[in-house]
């Protein structure tokens, strides 16, 4: 069987890093934002199982998992937060949440 | 020469020998343990040192009468132990270490070993007394202990007595630590701990402005000396340096006593600034060259000062060092602060500017006598600029109505005899009228201490009058004291101006043929100058009526605290005759007798007289016998300047006589001490204050204040308010511009790498 070339891997990886970098800075919903920031993470997955694989060990493996780990806690916490936003500002819209300026 | 061997004590060997011999071995065999007695020297600057501690302290509550006994012991306990070094200063008392092989006799002295070091150079912590400092310690401590007896009467109703009395106290300390150094270093911790002493006396009533300025005018033209005296110092490092690698083998003496081994070996053991350094320096520096030997006019082959001659650099730094000595020793051109000197309290005037402190500068050239007889110029130049001090300071006395600033240019102008003594290569006349000096001028302060006194303060002779029989012991004190001053016979300032005079008349520098002549015929001036102002002093206060202007009508005599000083200095300058006349035989059984201070000075000069005798620069004619002519003639002078004041001011102009036409000019003139306050004014503190405004606006101002102080602030605001522009607290922005980063950098690797 013809293996796929850890190239490949590499550069999908690099599309979807792009893609979710992309939405993090021109989308305005910060659910959406969120979500390319999820896409950019695991872009970065992808890159450490491609490697994983061309090395034949384990450790992207490991830091692969700590990803999934890091992004499921922050998953939790961001959405928490943006609910909390949204409650207390009712829009979730990040042009109009300029607090960190003051 | 007596046989004292079989001295045990002054009853035993008087009943078996003459009153003389005993006397002698008495004098030659101390009763107490003399072996050591040089490592004890500490405690003489040690005791009022401590005196100082407790009196700035604890004085404020010890109360006032507890404080006078601890500043007057102290003092006293360190002229006891000057007593016994005194004493013990004898033939037999040497010092034992000297490296440079000779032994140094007629000395006691003790080395605490490296002060500081630095490479080749070193310092070390040494005292020596020998027979110079032995006396400067019985003047400084006895004549200090009268004056703090004096202050207890005087400073009674003063709020501060607990500092005067500690800055006293640190005062002797200081003029003590001047006077045992064995280097120039430790001397000159001495020169700069009197100055500061003086300053914060000058400045005692420091609430009243001119007397602090006064304080800060002695403060900075003594700075203006010191540093004379630090460039001496260095040049003088930086010549022996040289010469220690030039020297050859045969500039050493060939007794086995010395060679350049034995020099280099002393160099690094005592360093090069102690004394013992530079009298070996000096004797292995002859002035004639003998095929093969380093002498004054080798060139420096080595070092910074390569090309000058030795006996250039030895010129140069003798001239630093009278500027040095005319700042301390009040002479032309630096003598304006001591008149100024007198907004302190009068004891001090009495201690300070005229017995001890400003004899400092006399002190250092005897100390350097060695050196000082290897340049007729700066002999030269020593003795003209005591000449036109003696002269200038007289003529400025003339017209003076102060008591106090009287006796401040009557100290300036005997200073400058002191002077001139020394340019004439008469170290020991120096050091006699210093002594003869300390004593009746103490004593003429004194007794202007006390007139004020009892007479509410006032100082204007003019304003005084008719005190003999209202302060009889401050009469008889101050009339014995102004004898003494002016040269009356009987009395031992005759003996010490005439020695001078003398020395003056019959020595000849080589290449300055006639100075001596004409600084003889200034001395004579200023002698007569000298009797006349001083006499007038004398009419003017306690003779006469009572001035109707005068503060109080009738004045009163002083405490016994204050009139004892009185009474004991004006014995002294009775019996410090003693010294003055000529009744020993010298060294050789030859020439004319010496005077006892020439003889007791002997052993300090030896080596200066023995340079003298090598080089040639200076020839002293003897004459046979005692010199009556040159007695009469000085006798002659101070009797018709002291005649012609009396009868002027008894009888002619009674009270306030006025001078008219051209003459008062001239008394304006002297009133206003020839402007030369004015002309200082006028060509330094001017310019300095001219230079110092542009620095201040320049540099101060602008430089420093505006660019750089108010300029940085000015800078960080700026930019501050610059970047605030940047923070929007927009998320995504600051996002983009990481990215925009984030991509530069990859391009940037992408680049490299392709």
């Amino acid at each position: 069987m013809q293996l796929v070339p850890t190239q490949h891997y590499l550069i999908l990886a690099a599309v979807l890093f792009c893609l979710g970098m992309l939405g993090v800075l021109v989308r305005r919903n910060a659910l959406v934002v969120f979500m390319c920031v999820e896409l950019m993470l695991n872009a970065a997955n992808l890159t450490f199982l491609a490697f994983a694989r061309e090395r034949g060990d384990v450790t992207g493996h490991l830091s692969a998992f700590f990803i999934i780990a890091v992004a499921a806690a922050e998953a939790a916490v961001g959405l928490a937060i943006v609910i909390a936003v949204f409650r207390s500002r009712g829009t979730v819209n990040i042009d109009e949440l300029h607090t960190m300026k003051h | 020469m007596i046989d004292c061997s079989d001295f045990q004590s002054f009853g035993q060997y008087f009943s078996t020998h003459g009153f003389t011999d005993t006397v002698t071995c008495f004098v030659q065999n101390p009763p107490f343990n003399t072996a050591n007695i040089g490592n004890s020297l500490w405690m003489i600057i040690a005791l009022p040192i401590l005196g100082a501690f407790f009196c700035g302290v604890f004085g404020k509550f010890m109360g006032r009468s507890n404080t006078h006994l601890i500043a007057s012991a102290s003092v006293f306990g360190s002229f006891l132990l000057s007593v016994m070094v005194f004493w013990a200063v004898n033939p037999s008392s040497t010092v034992a270490p000297n490296p440079f092989g000779s032994t140094l006799r007629y000395a006691v002295g003790a080395d605490y070993g490296t002060w500081f070091q630095a490479g080749d150079f070193r310092v070390n912590f040494g005292l020596l007394a020998d027979h110079l400092s032995a006396s400067m310690l019985m003047v400084i401590t006895g004549v200090g202990f009268l004056i703090h007896l004096y202050s207890t009467s005087y400073m009674s109703h003063d709020k501060a007595y607990w500092r005067y009395f500690a800055y006293l106290n640190l005062f002797v300390a200081m003029m003590l630590t001047l006077v045992l150094a064995d280097s120039l270093v430790l001397l000159f911790v001495g020169w700069e701990g009197v100055g500061m002493c003086s300053y914060l006396l000058i400045g005692f009533w420091y609430d009243d402005p001119a007397k602090a300025f006064a304080g800060r005018k002695a403060f900075i033209t003594n700075r203006i000396g010191d540093f004379g005296f630090l460039v001496a110092c260095f040049l003088l490092v930086l010549t022996m340096g040289a010469f220690t690698l030039q020297a050859k083998n045969n500039n050493f003496p060939g007794d086995g006593t010395g060679s350049s081994q034995v020099f280099k070996a002393g160099l690094s053991a005592k360093g090069p600034l102690s004394f013992a350094a530079i009298d070996a320096f000096t004797r292995a520096l002859p002035s004639k060259a003998d095929s093969n030997q380093v002498t004054l006019s080798t060139v420096i082959d080595n070092g910074p000062l390569k090309g000058f001659a030795y006996g250039a650099m030895v010129t140069v730094i003798l001239l630093c060092f009278l500027l040095g000595a005319a700042g301390k020793s009040a002479q032309f051109p630096l003598y304006v602060w001591l008149p100024d000197a007198m907004a302190g309290p009068t004891p001090v005037s009495a201690l300070i500017h005229a017995a001890t402190m400003v004899t400092a500068g006399i002190y250092l050239f005897c100390r350097l006598s060695y050196l000082v007889v290897l340049s007729p110029t700066a002999m030269a130049v020593i003795a003209v600029t005591g000449g036109i001090t003696a002269l200038l300071a007289a003529l400025i006395a003339f017209a003076q109505d102060d008591i106090k600033k009287i006796l401040a240019y009557s100290t300036v102008s005997q200073l400058g005899f002191m002077f001139m003594a020394i340019g004439a290569g008469a170290f020991w006349a120096a050091f006699l009228h210093v002594v003869t000096h300390a004593f009746f001028k103490a004593c003429l302060f004194l007794g202007a201490g006390s007139v004020m006194h009892g007479n509410a303060e006032e100082t204007n002779i003019k304003k005084l009058g008719g005190l003999s029989k209202e302060m009889p012991v401050t009469w008889a004190t101050f009339l014995i004291s102004t004898l003494a001053i002016t040269g009356m016979v009987p009395l031992s300032g005759f003996f010490s101006k005439d020695a001078i005079l003398h020395a003056l008349h019959t020595t000849t520098l080589e290449g300055y043929e006639h100075i001596l002549h004409w600084v003889w015929y200034v001395g004579l001036a200023t002698a007569a100058c000298t009797a006349f102002y001083m006499m007038r002093l004398y009419v003017l206060t306690f003779h006469g009526t009572r001035a109707p202007d005068a503060k109080v009508p009738h004045a009163h005599e002083s405490d016994w605290q204050m009139t004892l000083p009185l009474v004991v200095l004006a014995m002294l300058a009775i019996a410090a005759v003693a010294h003055g006349i000529p009744v020993m035989e010298n060294a050789n059984r030859e020439g004319p007798l010496q005077t006892v201070m020439e003889n007791y000075l002997h052993p300090v000069f030896q080596n200066a007289m023995r340079s003298i005798e090598a080089t040639g620069f200076v020839t002293v004619e003897h004459e046979e016998g005692l010199p009556w002519g040159a007695w009469g003639m000085a006798w002659a002078i101070a009797l018709a300047g002291g005649g012609l004041s009396i009868v002027l001011y008894r009888f002619v102009f009674k009270r306030d006589g006025q001078w008219s036409g051209p003459a008062e000019f001239i008394r304006s003139l002297a009133q206003h001490k020839f402007y030369v306050d004015e002309l200082y004014e006028l060509l330094v503190i001017r310019p300095v204050k001219f230079v110092s405004f542009i620095f201040f606006k320049i540099v101060d101002s602008l430089l420093i204040d505006t660019v750089a102080v108010r300029g940085t602030a000015w800078v960080t605001a700026q930019t501050g308010a610059a970047l605030r522009y940047l923070q929007s607290g927009d998320a995504q922005s600051y996002a983009a511009i990481m990215t925009l980063g984030l991509m530069c950098a990859l391009f940037y690797a992408l680049f490299k790498v392709l």
